[in-house]
C-alpha cells in the first residue's frame, strides 16, 4: 500500500499514467516493486518496443515481459525549456534522455533528481525510479562519472 | 491508349489566421471555393472530393461530411485521408489514380485545421494533449509534453552523427524568414537576422521558438483533373513516391533517421527527371532540423554535406536549390502537407511576386508524417 501521495519534483501528479487496463501495466507494475520490466518475443528472446504485438523477427505474436538490467547508454539528450504551466513544477530547465538499454529497447526518461544539466551521447547510465502520484516511473538514477 | 495526364488546375486558400475563430469546416468551405473559382469551375463539376485533417487536437475535425456541408452534388468518390504529413500528397496519388482509371474525373482535394483555441497558445495547445495511456501515457510521464522535445532529441542525434555544426539550425531558419518577407500569406515577415535568431527563447535544445513551425487556422484547397478544357494555369503531376520505412526504436540502430530517398527517386522516375532537373524544392519543414536531414535524405545537395549547403545560402534566392520559398511552415505557415504544395503552385504559375524564382518550371514538393516514419514526394510541372 501506498502511504501519502508523494510530489514528484518534475511534474504535475494530473500525468501519472493510467495503469489499470493500460498495454503498459506490466511495466507499472513491475516499477512498483523497483524492477524494470520490458517486453521480449516468446518465441525468439527479440527485444520488442513497447507496443509491439508481433514479431519483426521470428513473427511470433506472443510477448514475455521480464525485468532487465538496470542500466543503459544515451542515444540522445535535450534540456527542455519550455515548462507547461499547470503540468510542470519545476523551475528551470529539465533532462529528456533517450536512453539504449543493456536489454536491446530503448525509453525516453528523466532523471530521479532535478538536475539542469545534459548528457552527452554515449554516456553510460544506471537506472532507477520516480514516482507521479502512485505510479513509478522509470527514470536515470545516475550516470557513470557520479 | 496510355494514361491520360492529370493536372492540378485550381488553388485555394484562406488568410492563414493566427487568431481563434472559423471552424474546420468553415476554413474548408472558403478554400474550396476559392480553389474552384480559380479553375472558373462551380462546384458541380466535381465528382471526387479528399478531405484531410490534422489528427485529434480538435473534435470537430474536418471529415466526410464536407460533401454535405460544402454543398456538392453526387460524388463518384469521397474520402477523408490520413497518413499525418504525407496526406497532401497522398490525396494527390489518390485524385491521380481516381482519374487515371476513370473513377472519377476532377477531384477536389481540401485540408483544413484550426489548431488554435480561445485561452490558450499553440504550444500549449499541443503541450497539453496527448492523454495518459500507453506509450506516448509513459512519454508524456517523463515531461516529453508536445512535439518539440521529440524533434530535439532527433536533432540532438543528427547533429552528433553527423558532426554537422548546430549553427545551421540558425542559417535554415534565417533563410526561411528571408523568403517569408516576399510572401504575403507568410505569418512571420519581420526581418531576421542572426542576433534575432540567438535572441529567441530556447524551447528544447538546441530547438529555439524561431527553429519551429508557426500553427495557424487555415485551410488549402486543389483541383485536379485530366479534363483539358478545365483551367487556365495547369501544373502537370509528373511523378509520386512514397516510403514508409518501418523502424524500430532498439538499441544500436537509428530510428529517426535512414528512410525516405526512395520517396523521391520514384518520384523522379516516374517523372523521367533527375534531381539536377528541380528548380525548386518545397519541403515539410516543421522544424529547422527537418529541413537539414531532408536534404540529406532526398541527397538534395550533390556532393555538399547539407549543413555546408545550407550555410552557404543554397537554399536562398540565388542558391543552387531554392527551397521553401513561401517561408515553409516555420516562417510561412503551418497547414502542413499544404504549406508546400501552396507554395510549389505559386512559384511554378508565376505569382510568386517579391520572392518569384525566376523561370520556376520543376518542383519537389514534400510531405513528412510521425517521426519521420512517413516520407511522401511529388513532382510537378508548369505545363507547355
Amino acid at each position: 500500500m501506498t502511504t501519502a501521495t508523494t510530489q514528484d519534483w518534475l511534474l504535475d501528479n494530473t500525468l501519472a499514467p493510467t495503469v489499470d487496463g493500460d498495454s503498459l501495466a506490466p511495466l507499472y507494475e513491475a516499477a512498483r516493486r523497483g524492477e524494470l520490466a520490458l517486453p521480449f518475443c516468446a518465441g525468439c528472446a527479440q527485444p520488442l518496443e513497447l507496443d509491439q504485438e508481433i514479431c519483426d523477427r521470428c513473427g511470433a505474436p506472443e510477448s514475455d515481459w521480464r525485468a532487465v538490467e538496470l542500466r543503459g547508454t544515451v542515444h540522445a539528450a535535450t534540456l527542455m525549456h519550455r515548462r507547461e504551466p499547470g503540468l510542470v513544477r519545476a523551475q528551470s530547465p529539465y533532462p529528456l534522455v533517450d536512453i539504449e538499454l543493456d536489454s536491446g529497447h530503448r525509453l525516453v526518461m528523466t532523471t530521479v533528481q532535478p538536475t539542469d544539466t545534459a548528457l552527452l551521447i554515449g554516456t553510460a547510465v544506471s537506472i532507477g525510479f520516480r514516482h507521479l502520484g502512485d505510479v513509478a516511473i522509470p527514470a536515470i538514477d545516475t550516470t557513470e562519472d557520479q | 491508349m496510355s494514361a491520360p495526364d492529370v493536372d492540378l488546375v485550381g488553388l485555394g486558400m484562406t488568410a492563414m489566421s493566427l487568431r481563434p475563430g472559423a471552424t474546420p469546416l468553415h476554413l474548408a468551405a472558403e478554400a474550396s471555393a476559392a480553389a474552384l473559382a480559380d479553375a472558373q469551375i462551380d462546384g458541380s463539376e466535381i465528382d471526387g472530393l479528399l478531405v484531410g485533417s490534422s489528427q485529434g487536437v480538435r473534435p470537430d475535425r474536418l471529415g466526410v461530411g464536407f460533401a454535405a456541408a460544402g454543398g456538392f452534388a453526387d460524388l463518384r468518390l469521397l474520402e477523408h485521408v490520413e497518413i499525418k504529413g504525407a496526406t497532401t500528397i497522398a490525396m494527390i496519388q489518390r485524385a491521380r489514380h481516381a482519374i487515371v482509371t476513370g473513377e472519377a474525373s476532377t477531384v477536389l482535394c481540401v485540408f483544413a485545421d484550426a489548431p488554435l483555441v480561445a485561452g490558450k497558445g499553440a504550444g500549449s495547445t499541443y503541450a497539453q494533449s496527448g492523454g495518459n495511456s500507453g506509450v506516448r501515457g509513459l512519454e508524456r510521464a517523463s515531461g516529453l509534453l508536445g512535439s518539440v522535445p521529440t524533434y530535439a532529441l532527433l536533432a540532438q542525434r543528427w547533429l552528433h552523427t553527423t558532426g554537422t555544426d548546430v549553427a545551421a539550425l540558425r542559417s535554415v531558419a534565417v533563410t526561411a524568414r528571408r523568403w517569408a518577407q516576399g510572401n504575403p500569406d507568410a505569418v512571420n515577415r519581420e526581418p531576421l537576422d542572426e542576433a534575432g535568431y540567438d535572441a529567441s527563447p530556447m524551447i528544447a535544445e538546441p530547438l529555439r521558438l524561431l527553429d519551429c513551425a508557426r500553427p495557424v487556422n487555415g485551410a488549402v484547397a486543389v483541383v485536379l483533373t485530366a479534363r483539358p478544357s478545365i483551367g487556365s494555369a495547369r501544373l502537370r503531376v509528373r511523378g509520386t513516391g512514397r516510403q514508409h520505412p518501418v523502424r524500430r526504436r532498439r538499441a544500436g540502430a537509428e530510428s529517426w533517421f535512414g528512410g525516405g530517398r526512395r520517396a523521391v527517386d520514384d518520384a523522379l522516375e516516374q517523372a523521367g527527371m533527375s534531381r539536377s532537373d528541380l528548380d525548386i524544392a518545397e519541403l515539410y519543414d516543421p522544424f529547422s532540423i527537418v529541413t537539414l536531414l531532408l536534404l540529406d535524405e532526398y541527397q538534395l545537395t550533390g556532393d555538399a554535406p547539407a549543413g555546408h549547403f545550407v550555410r552557404d545560402g543554397q537554399l536562398g534566392p540565388g542558391g543552387a536549390l531554392p527551397t521553401n520559398t513561401g517561408g515553409g511552415q516555420l516562417s510561412g505557415f503551418y497547414l502542413q502537407g499544404m504549406t508546400p504544395l501552396a507554395e510549389a503552385v505559386v512559384q511554378l504559375r508565376g505569382d510568386g511576386g517579391k520572392r518569384q524564382v525566376p523561370n520556376a518550371a520543376v518542383a519537389l514538393v514534400g510531405g513528412i508524417g510521425g517521426r519521420l516514419d512517413h516520407h511522401a514526394a511529388l513532382v510537378l510541372e508548369r505545363a507547355a
